[in-house]
């Protein structure tokens, strides 16, 4: 029974595709306009710099749900729901690539900033003739490094639509996989299985590595050629960056240092709730006033309410929590002797980079119906997407820090006469470990991210493929089926503290720890 | 003094070593020694033929062509070249760290197929393990050695950080401590294994000026005296004046793919001025070969 046919699914590639450079085009207007201003211009900098940071460290995929309802509500219609679809594919690539604008305008040597500040160039001629120039090369730079994670978004997105019949997409990769799985359609699915590989093959191998030579020409200074031409140094790089800016670590200008060190502080901490707080009553009166068939609560909750749903998220939220650091502990059993394993031999790391790196932007959520079908058991199920979710980070990272490390440290074992698990336990390990600990905080946040799928699934009609017994991305799921807007935003807020809590109080001191104790500086 | 070679002089062993190694009567060429005048063994090391060529993109790169050189006992051997020419990759076959397309290195009569713990290594960017102190960096040097105890590395490695000028920074991690002292660490390191030869590569040029021309005063008598183990010290630089400070023999290679362009014997008494009249005429000895 073959009911579907390649054109199709080449159709749904094309939908993708095109959500994906629309949400590409939009996040790079952003990037140029926000990122140039943040850059040029004290005042603004000091507001846009910590606000990208938060953004960058929150799971916007929690956040789906309560964008979609917002966009529905708004626009009640198939482009609503495509918009929503893009909105948070913009979400996961804008705010990275305004920090490469901005870090780029920043970085431009003070000469061509006098230069163009004699008095017959103007503001636009600069922008134009100067800033944008400027800026090329990190937008390509930080589209190649975030495409995987846009994928990751679209796929989320375009399945998580799915729940509910009044708004779904309709075509696109991610809604093909899913609906040949629920129609166990097993040939058709692995085909469109194969061809989002190909498509990301095509895409990542042949346009955006001659976007990315080509935008060369566009760089002040030269970088370093290894680091130039091996994707997975850019790649570790961004990621480096993009874990230290977790942390809220970010301090390119004194200004910006001076903004965050009073942001943090407790009293702007309740300043800042309380405009959250404000913003989604206004967004619950908003929805009442409309008064639209959507979930949206027609009068505001009771504190007993609250204080009960607040109940049953935290207990979630302990579940995924728990789930999250066991998985991790696997990832990190596997990825560190695999990063390590891979990276001392330099023919093993050639042939293998190019093949993880395929395997590794598959969008774990794709698979789920795959795995599902090997074993009903929903925590195993949810374990794999979990794992198969961070486990490349870590690989990766490890990777890259041990190849970025001089050759000579790895001539010590040899003129010392030092054996293989000496080796492994006094140089390999401890040199790997800043790298490992980036690795792990942007793995640790994109588990969060995962969870979502991972803890429970449904396509259509009650059954859901996948459930856990508890966990946060089951009662966000759950939530946003049943259109209960109270339990969903709970959820997303508690989860979002937790993790910013945790990014603060325990790996901003790890790496702190980390990179005083193993940074390899000579 | 002065012996220049063309492009293809080769070296013929004058002697050959008896397997049980005996110190044998040797003829010194016409560069006699100024350190070792009368009884000398054969060459310490003995560089036979080298030639390297790496395989790039199916292109063949010739690095070094044809390059033979020897240390004898208690000589200071410097290698210079334009920059890029390979020295790195001699002393690094040397080591035992890379094979030769062709050609062999011998120590003390015995082909080096692989590192040996007799052969240590002091390198540019010292390359400290900064997880650990410097006494434990030290230690590092001494895991493969099973006769010691624990105890008595560790008496072993703080004698060396005193030997070095280090005493009291045992317990300090190198990112604490200055070029100068992370280089110093370096060099007990390699002390420590009590190496018979000992291979630097360009020891000073990761320091500013003031802090080599400090440790070269010192390092010539801390390498090469009565009590030390080292039999011949080969050092890697690209910088005249301290080669001519410290060296007894001077292998000029050329540009890539290198060969030996010419070999100096320099006679200075030490210590060496290094405002002397005759240190700039050796200077310009070496100049003049590298123009």
């Amino acid at each position: 029974m073959t009911s579907f046919s390649l054109f199709e699914i080449f159709l749904d590639l094309a939908y993708s595709w095109t959500r994906m450079f629309i949400a590409l085009l939009l996040s790079i207007l952003f990037s140029l306009t926000v990122g140039i201003l943040a850059a040029r211009n004290k005042r603004a900098e000091a507001v846009i710099v910590p606000l990208l940071d938060v953004f960058q460290s929150i799971p916007i995929l929690g956040f789906f749900p309560i964008v979609i309802l917002g966009v529905i509500a708004i626009i009640p219609s198939q482009i609503g729901v495509d918009l929503s679809v893009i909105l948070l594919i913009f979400t996961s690539l804008a705010w990275n690539i305004t920090f490469g604008v901005y870090e780029a305008v920043k970085s431009i040597p003070h000469d061509y900033i006098e230069l163009s500040l004699m008095p017959d160039v103007g503001s636009w001629r600069r922008i134009t003739n100067l800033y944008i120039p400027a800026s090329i090369s990190r937008i390509v730079y930080n589209t190649e490094t975030s495409w995987a994670v846009g994928l990751f978004y679209l796929i989320s997105s375009e399945i998580l639509t799915l729940g509910k019949s009044s708004y779904t997409v309709t075509h696109g990769i991610g809604v093909a996989i899913i609906t040949f799985a629920s129609a166990n359609d097993w040939t058709g699915y692995t085909y469109s299985i194969i061809s989002l590989l190909v498509a990301v093959v095509i895409w990542q191998f042949v346009f955006l590595r001659e976007f990315a030579l080509w935008s060369e020409r566009y760089k002040f200074v030269e970088e370093p050629r290894g680091v130039r031409q091996d994707p997975l140094m850019r790649f570790y790089s961004w990621m480096t960056h993009k874990s230290i800016s977790k942390l809220f670590l970010y301090s390119h200008s004194r200004g910006v240092t001076k903004f965050s060190s009073t942001f943090y502080r407790f009293k702007d901490g309740i300043k800042y709730s309380i405009v959250i707080l404000l913003a989604i009553f206004i967004a619950f009166e908003l929805g009442a006033s409309w008064n639209l068939n959507i979930g949206f609560p027609t009068q505001i909750p009771t504190l007993a309410s609250i204080l009960s749903t607040e109940k049953n998220v935290i207990v979630s939220l302990a579940y995924s929590f728990v789930r999250i650091w066991y998985v991790y502990f696997f990832c990190v059993m596997v990825g560190v002797p695999l990063g390590i394993g891979v990276s001392l031999n330099s023919k093993l790391y050639d042939g293998l980079t190019p093949v993880i790196e395929t395997i590794a932007s598959v969008p774990a959520p794709a698979l789920l119906p795959a795995i599902a079908l090997v074993t009903h058991q929903g925590e195993l199920v949810a374990a794999i997407i979990i794992f198969l979710g961070m486990i490349w980070y870590i690989v990766f990272n490890v990777m890259a820090g041990i190849r970025s490390l001089p050759a000579e440290l790895f001539e010590l074992r040899s003129v010392f006469h030092i054996s293989r698990v000496q080796a492994w336990r006094d140089i390999y390990l401890p040199a790997a470990a800043t790298a490992f600990v980036s690795g792990s905080i942007v793995a640790i946040g994109a588990a969060w991210n995962t969870l979502i799928v991972a803890e429970f699934f449904i396509v259509s009609g009650s059954t859901p493929i996948t459930q856990v017994h508890a966990g946060i991305g089951k009662t966000i799921a759950l939530a946003t089926n049943q259109g209960d807007l109270l339990s969903l935003t709970l959820a997303v807020l508690s989860m979002t503290a937790l993790i910013v809590t945790f990014n603060l109080v325990v790996w901003r001191r790890v790496y702190h720890y980390t990179t005083k104790r193993y940074a390899y500086n000579r | 003094m002065t012996l220049i070679r063309g492009e293809n002089w080769r070296y013929v062993p004058m002697v050959v070593l008896s397997s049980n190694n005996a110190p044998i009567k040797f003829e010194a060429k016409a560069g006699q020694d100024s350190v070792s005048g009368q009884t000398l063994q054969g060459p310490v090391v003995d560089v036979e033929r080298i030639s390297l060529e790496f395989t790039k993109e199916r292109d063949q790169l010739p690095v070094l062509a044809d390059v033979s050189m020897t240390a004898l006992q208690d000589q200071f051997v410097s290698i210079t070249g334009p920059s890029g020419c390979g020295k790195s990759s001699l002393l690094r076959i040397i080591a035992g760290l890379h094979k030769a397309t062709s050609g062999t290195v011998k120590f003390n009569g015995t082909e080096i197929t692989q590192p040996r713990s007799e052969i240590a290594m002091i390198f540019q960017n010292f390359v400290l393990l900064p997880w650990r102190t410097a006494l434990e960096n030290v230690m590092f040097a001494l895991s493969s050695k099973r006769e010691y105890s624990e105890d008595e590395k560790r008496d072993k490695a703080t004698k060396m950080l005193d030997h070095v000028g280090l005493k009291g920074f045992e317990n300090v991690f190198p990112g604490e401590l200055s070029g100068g002292m992370k280089q110093r660490v370096g060099i007990a390191r390699a002390l420590a294994l009590e190496p018979e030869v000992l291979l630097m590569d360009e020891p000073f040029s990761s320091l500013d000026d003031l802090t080599a021309g400090l440790l070269r005063k010192e390092v010539y008598s801390l390498l090469i005296n009565p009590s030390s183990s080292i039999q011949a010290v080969i050092m890697v630089s690209h910088n005249v004046e301290e080669v001519v400070e410290l060296s007894d023999k001077v292998i000029v290679l050329s540009q890539r793919p290198a060969h030996v362009v010419g070999e100096v014997n320099i006679t200075l008494p030490r210590p060496r001025d290094r405002k002397s009249p005759d240190f700039y005429t050796w200077m310009d000895k070496i100049y003049s070969l590298l123009a």
